[in-house]
């Protein structure tokens, strides 16, 4: 009987390289000519999104509102236009057109886990600073502007004159010290002070100015602040305040279960009636945006019935602070009702059958061909938003493996992992599971990204290579081979077996495509075993250092200095790692876990560098960055800029002020980069 | 014209009533032994005989798996992936001489599909006792002859794909042998430990009564209650991960029988309480026939029959769990390949819509499902020759 | 007659706790707990929990406790009538549950209902005719049900929905009747959305029946009194129908106790597939959660409801026939 997933040799020989041949030529042509065709295709548009206008010329003169809430103003249940909105309105040019009022968008959504959906499409997105329309630019957006003082060292952020919570009440700097000091100093609430605070490990202090302008003090120049305001960190706005995070907090409403502020006594009624466990508990419940109607908020929508339950509404915010170039208010869309899908099948069968009008988030890039070919009985376009980051799948090398040394050998030895990179054939992955819609590539971001090291780096060691991949694995000392072909350790145990870890149920399909580079590796005399697991065990093992190969995407690390998670080992809690000893050796500034190799020091070194250095001097760091990562492949990238994850959009035909494509990005909370609050029903 | 099914039929002939017709057939109903009896009513089964003859074909391709498939099941090929099954042409100009027209496939920039398109210029001869692939016949006889394959052996091996192919580019039929191989064999493994708990659990219950009995039979109603998947999701995610594909499906099989087992318990209790007092078993121990004696070679062998009838009902039951494991994630996972995990690769909105041969896993399933439901409907029938 | 049921009723007790053990181990048998699984998925979103911030949450919810500690919690909140907070769903378990318990007796029913509406006419021409070429072809038709993979069949079914009558794709309601109140309207819907589930999981039940019923009614009609009926000159439908059916049908009867919870462990994955808003799915995201109390408490549920359905069975099954009632005295 053939043994599943055993080639003998002569078999692969015989047959492999005339198929190969045949096949390699025919697969280089029409790999050559996917891309262009996904573009010609109509699928892959122009990058294009609103822009925020700061030219005060251009501000609108006169405010108009929508009709729902002219009626409750007229019946005096609201204060006018003018007067919810303040002196400061955040305006927005949108797209295509100026729109109209009306209509609800309709959408779904996993189930209580899936918040990151809701923030994504509804938020506004309400950072104090945000990213123009190519995520490259840092704007001003709930705060007004940003002013850099003492070298870096204090920065002052001004608010918008007669903005306001979604309640009515004042939004001042007085939330900003709540926050900082009544929630982010509070070790119950926070037990361990955030990075984005800090610089070199030393935390900043927030402090209020007056009014309308809040200081952040650091003690050491912190250039890279105002990237951390605009992306989705710590500092993000009302996201994170589930955690207590968020950089500001509505202090009005949010002081009555503090118990700085009450009594202790009433404070344990209020516990009990609220059926929670501690106040802590219902502090952090009680500042969750999806989770909890009745938290002020500064978003473009807010939570109407919450994220646990089967239908997650959310409703224009009266009081929102953005309005369009001809002064009305947005949102345009009155309504956004997430419909609850616990099975992604469903979902996607939804979609495709146009129940949904704008659906991005969980859409199966495998279904593509489904959704194109109901477009038009389902009303709807499809789009794809590639993005921007160089590994929609990634493997990682877990360099601190020590449960076998020949494997942690061969694992802290850079030709092995060069010559596990060029046995990858990248171009058949990208045929099978991104349709051909993703780019073979190293895990250098996009080119056009302002820390991409240059062109030459995005195939480095990310071509199909047998040849030069046996040449060198023979050479490092791994040439004798058993008598299926498998390289055979130097430790002289038998033969040589590594294993990689993959999640099920991801966008990317990471158990299938680690099963086609078993395959692939067999030539190189490689024998690959595949273990899927659950999420938190893959947590678990990771941390535990129990994890030899892990497959992920690094999605983010195209903004290399806010989503370094993928890049090195920057945290404990990931599902793949490079490296759990060295994330605790960066975290302790050298004093637990192990000290990395020379060049990995490197990298970690100019990372930490620079956030206290100047934007010109840190594109060049980042530059730098990618470059050892490229060279030394601590991570093998395999596909990059591809619409697996998040990238496939399905948009009703009768909504106005679409983008053809969108920067797909976690810090640019696709489609919030969009701006949402401008998209309309055309009818 | 008795026939000995007819008399069986119409229940126990009357003793010692007229015997004007004086047949010989009805004296053979009488001298028959136990297994004759069985074997004539069994006859009577349409259904069952069909099946049986069913059952035996499909362990016939367990053994062949290797021999039926012509292609290896897990070379992928992204230029392959997701080709229709081929048309088989018989007859070419008036001989008969069984090819395919060879594909040319590209994807479709606009509707983001593989098409494929039929060269009848390109004819591939498909040729019987073709050389293929590497296996060893029967574990033993290395030897690379299958059923059928393309002309120029393993150069030219993956030119017809009877069933079209997987998203890798694998071919379906080839998958299909090796799959039905597997869960073929799941069900016996996992019969076997069901069936050697139930006898054991079940005898020990009727045999002995009292408080074995009670313990065993509360034990039963609260396997029973459980909800069976919890109790599997708990059992499989505290499989230690380093297990191999092979350990940890003697481990799914394991889990599953684990709750199988009652079923027989109950029936085999049934019986032991039952036949405790016959007449038969009375004069075994007055005799001075051990426990053991009395058990094995008297009791057992007259519900023998109960065991086999119940232990095929089980197997079916088997094939189900175990497509459903693999549904939940929890059982055989790739690469290993059983019908559970083909199916598990075809349940999704892009299969049924754009390629839905690769449903068809299915209906292996479904045939042997109803096969052995039937086989096994027929042997219980059989297995109580007198009527109840 | 009491002490039977009396005693029967005390076992019933103790198998219900010897669930709720188990219950609670087989939750806690996969490694980690709900906070390592919460990690987890922030972690796959890219949200990082410190070291420091789980072991606040594992207190707060209490799982730091060695497990059988929990488990006594979790049973003095029980006997209070309180079970617990779900950690997923941050809700009261009670109201979870609810919301989806009546749902799933109201599909469990329609299924239950078009199980015997096949199984009881073809379980009676089946032992009727045997081996005939109807019984052969409506035993087909009974079995089919339990051959074909359930999830596939959903999945199929409900895409054909949409392609032929582009019907509301899964779940029980469509979305406008989601929230609205309950009228005509939001009856009509939900019986829209019904056929599929029913005709799903009322198939893979309707095998068993058959058998059942065919065993039972072929072992009355060897039964003396047929046979003297018959000779009294009564038509063969009466003969039939008359008494061997309804003797047939007592031991049936007696398997609606345990039929409930049966078909809705059973349908787990059913409505998964089909996205209903039962018990079924919801269990399942527990599971791999690891949201305690919340799977515990629906585990615990429907193994009560399993005990509770066979004491029903036995006791109507000792009420009905007085053999049995004979044999335990």
């Amino acid at each position: 009987m053939t043994d599943l997933g055993r080639t003998p040799r002569t078999r692969q020989r015989r047959s492999r390289f005339v198929i190969a041949l045949v096949v390699g030529l025919l697969t280089a042509a029409v790999a050559a000519g996917a891309l262009a065709q996904a573009g010609k295709s109509g699928l892959i548009g122009k990058l294009e999104g609103p822009e925020v206008v700061t030219d005060p010329a251009k501000f609108p003169k006169t405010l108009n509102e929508a009709p729902q809430l002219a009626a409750q103003v007229k019946a005096g249940k609201l204060p006018p236009v003018a007067e919810r909105v303040g002196q400061d309105p955040l305006v927005i040019k949108p797209l295509r057109e100026i729109g109209k009022y009306g209509g609800t968008w309709r959408a779904g959504f996993t189930g209580p886990a899936d918040f990151w959906n809701g923030f994504r499409c509804c938020s506004g997105p309400d950072h104090l600073m945000f990213w123009d329309y190519t995520g490259d630019k840092v704007m001003p957006n709930l705060a007004r502007g940003l002013e850099m003082q003492d070298g870096g060292r204090a920065w002052l952020l001004h608010l918008r004159r007669g903005m306001r919570w979604s309640d009515g009440k004042p939004f001042t700097a007085d939330d900003f010290v709540f926050w900082f000091e009544d929630i982010y100093r509070n070790k119950d609430l926070i037990p361990t002070p955030s990075a984005a605070m800090a610089i070199n490990g030393k935390q900043g202090t927030i402090e209020k100015v007056d009014t309308h302008t809040v200081r952040f003090k650091f003690p050491e120049p912190y250039f890279m602040l105002p990237d951390v305001l605009a992306g989705s960190t710590d500092l993000a706005g009302q996201m994170f305040g589930y955690r207590g995070m968020g950089g500001f907090a509505p202090a009005h409403y949010l002081k009555q279960f503090h118990p700085k502020y009450v009594g202790a006594a009433e404070l344990d009624r209020k516990v009990k009636d609220a059926k929670f466990d501690s106040w802590v508990r219902m502090f952090l419940a009680k500042n969750d945006w999806a989770l909890n109607p009745d938290l002020p908020v500064l978003s473009a929508w807010k939570t109407v019935t919450p994220i646990n339950t089967p239908t997650w509404t959310l409703e224009r915010n009266p009081y929102s602070v953005f309005v369009d170039t001809a002064g009305n208010q947005l949102p345009y869309i009155d309504r956004v009702v997430l419909t609850l899908a616990e099975n992604l099948e469903v979902l996607n069968l939804r979609a495709i059958a146009g129940e949904y009008d704008y659906a991005s988030r969980h859409v199966d890039l495998g279904k593509l061909p489904v959704f194109i070919e109901n477009q038009q009985k389902g009303g709807y376009k499809v789009y794809l938003d590639p993005g921007d980051y160089g590994g929609d799948m990634i493997i990682k090398f877990n360099l601190n493996y020590d449960a076998d040394p020949e494997i942690a050998k061969w694992f802290n030895t850079a030709d092995f992992r060069r010559a596990l990179a060029l046995g990858i054939d990248r171009d058949q992955i990208n045929e099978t599971f991104w349709l051909g819609t993703g780019t073979p590539s190293s895990v250098v971001p996009a080119d056009s990204n302002k820390y991409n090291p240059g062109p030459q780096y995005r195939k480095m060691w990310a071509t199909l290579d047998v040849k030069k991949a046996n040449e060198m694995l023979d050479k490092v000392g791994l040439a004798k081979k058993d008598g299926e072909g498998y390289r055979l350790r130097s430790d002289g145990k038998g033969r040589l077996r590594i294993e990689i870890m993959t999640l099920g149920g991801q966008f990317v399909q990471y158990t299938q495509i680690s099963e086609m580079i078993r395959e692939q590796w067999k030539k190189i005399g490689i024998d690959l075993t595949v273990q899927e697991v659950e999420r938190s065990l893959a947590l678990k093992r990771t941390a535990a250092n129990e994890q030899q190969l892990g497959a992920w995407n690094n999605d983010g690390s195209e903004h290399l200095f806010t989503f370094p998670l993928h890049v090195f080992p920057f945290e404990l809690a990931a599902v793949a790692s490079s490296g759990p000893l060295y994330v605790k050796w960066f975290h302790s500034a050298g004093t637990q876990g192990k000290e990395p190799e020379p060049r990995m020091r490197e990298l970690m070194e100019k990372w930490k560098k620079a956030f206290g250095v100047p934007e010109k001097e840190r594109i060049q760091l980042g530059k730098e960055i990618w470059k050892i990562a490229a060279e030394e492949v601590y991570i093998i990238g395999v596909i990059g800029m591809g619409p697996a994850s998040m990238g496939v959009r399905v948009v009703k035909n009768n909504m106005g002020n679409i983008p053809s494509r969108q920067y797909n990005s976690p810090d640019g909370k696709t489609p919030g980069i969009s701006r949402p609050a401008t998209f309309f029903y055309k009818k | 014209m008795a026939e000995p099914e007819a008399i069986l039929e119409r229940g126990r002939a009357p003793l010692g009533g007229p015997t004007a017709v004086g047949d010989t057939r009805e004296q053979r109903v009488f001298v028959a032994s136990q297994w004759q009896l069985m074997w004539w009513r069994f006859r009577k089964h349409k259904m069952a005989v069909a099946s049986a003859l069913i059952v035996m074909g499909f362990y016939l391709i367990v053994l062949a798996a290797d021999f039926l498939a012509y292609a290896d099941p897990n070379a992928s090929e992204a230029q392959r992936s997701l080709m229709p099954p081929q048309r088989v042409y018989w007859f070419d100009g008036g001989r008969f001489s069984p090819h395919v027209y060879g594909l040319k496939g590209a994807r479709d920039p606009q509707t983001f599909k593989r098409v494929y398109q039929a060269d009848p210029e390109r004819k591939i001869p498909i040729r019987f006792f073709a050389e293929g692939f590497e296996y060893r016949l029967l574990g033993l006889i290395p030897t690379t002859r299958h059923l059928i394959g393309v002309e120029g052996g393993s150069d030219a091996a993956h030119a017809v794909f009877l069933l079209g192919t997987d998203v890798q580019g694998r071919d379906l039929w080839s998958r299909l042998m090796y799959g039905t191989r597997i869960s073929l064999t799941i069900g016996l493994f996992g019969v076997t430990v069901s069936l050697v708990l139930g006898v054991v659990l079940g005898g020990f219950s009727g045999f002995y009564g009292g408080m074995a009995d009670t313990i065993i039979q509360r034990t039963i109603e609260i396997f029973r209650s459980i909800p069976t998947i919890p109790l599997w999701m708990g059992l499989a995610a505290a499989l230690p991960r380093d297990w191999s594909v092979l350990q940890v499906y003697f481990a799914i099989t394991i889990i599953i029988s684990l709750l199988g087992w009652t079923e027989l318990a109950r029936v085999v209790r049934g019986r032991f309480l039952a036949m405790r007092e016959e007449d038969f078993v009375v004069s075994a121990r007055l005799v001075g026939c051990s426990q053991m004696r009395t058990i094995f070679v008297h009791m057992v062998p007259s519900f023998m029959s109960h065991i086999i009838a119940a232990t095929t009902l089980a197997l079916p039951a088997m094939i189900i769990s175990e497509t459903a494991l693999s549904f939940l994630g929890l059982g055989l996972r790739p690469p290993a390949i059983s019908w559970g995990v083909l199916l598990q690769q075809a349940q999704n909105v892009q299969t049924v819509a754009i390629s839905p041969w690769l449903m068809l896993p299915a209906v292996p399933v479904i045939i042997a499902v109803m096969a052995f439901n039937f086989l096994g409907d027929g042997l219980r029938d059989a297995a109580d020759p007198y009527g109840r | 007659m009491l002490a039977y049921i009396g005693r029967r009723a005390i076992l019933g007790i103790f198998t219900v706790w010897a669930i709720s053990v188990l219950a609670f181990a087989i939750i806690q048998l996969p490694p980690g707990d709900y906070v390592t699984s919460y990690i987890a998925q922030m972690a796959s979103m890219g949200s990082v929990v410190s070291d420091e911030e789980a072991q606040n949450l594992r207190i707060q919810y209490g799982l730091g406790q060695p497990i059988y500690v929990q488990y006594f919690k979790w049973m003095g909140l029980i006997v209070q009538g309180n079970f617990g907070m779900s950690m997923e769903w941050r809700r009261p378990v009670t109201e979870v549950i609810g919301e989806r318990l009546w749902l799933t007796v109201v599909v469990s029913v329609a299924a239950l209902i078009l199980t015997w509406v096949l199984a009881l006419p073809i379980g009676i021409y089946s032992a009727v005719r045997q081996y005939s070429v109807g019984d052969y072809v409506a035993t087909f038709i009974g079995f089919i049900g339990l051959a074909v993979p359930n999830f596939l069949l959903a999945l199929v079914l409900l895409y054909l929905g949409f392609v032929l009558f582009n019907a509301h794709i899964g779940g029980l309601f469509s979305p406008e009747f989601q929230d609205a109140p309950w009228d005509g309207a939001r009856v009509w819907d939900l019986v829209k959305h019904l056929p599929i589930p029913a005709v799903i999981l009322g198939l893979a039940g309707t095998a068993q029946q058959i058998r059942i019923m065919r065993a039972n009614l072929l072992d009355e009609l060897r039964k003396p009194y047929v046979v003297t009926a018959r000779s009294k000159g009564l038509s063969e439908a009466r003969v039939i129908l008359r008494y061997p059916v309804r003797v047939a049908l007592n031991p049936f009867a007696s398997t609606i106790g345990y039929t409930l919870p049966y078909i809705v462990s059973g349908s787990i994955i059913v409505s998964l597939v089909l996205g209903l808003p039962t018990v079924g799915p919801l269990l399942l995201k527990a599971l791999i959660a690891q949201d305690m109390f919340l799977a515990g408490t629906i585990v615990l549920l429907l193994g009560v409801m399993t005990v509770i359905g066979t004491l029903i069975s036995d006791i109507v099954l000792v009420l009905i026939d007085p053999r049995i009632r004979l044999e335990e005295t």
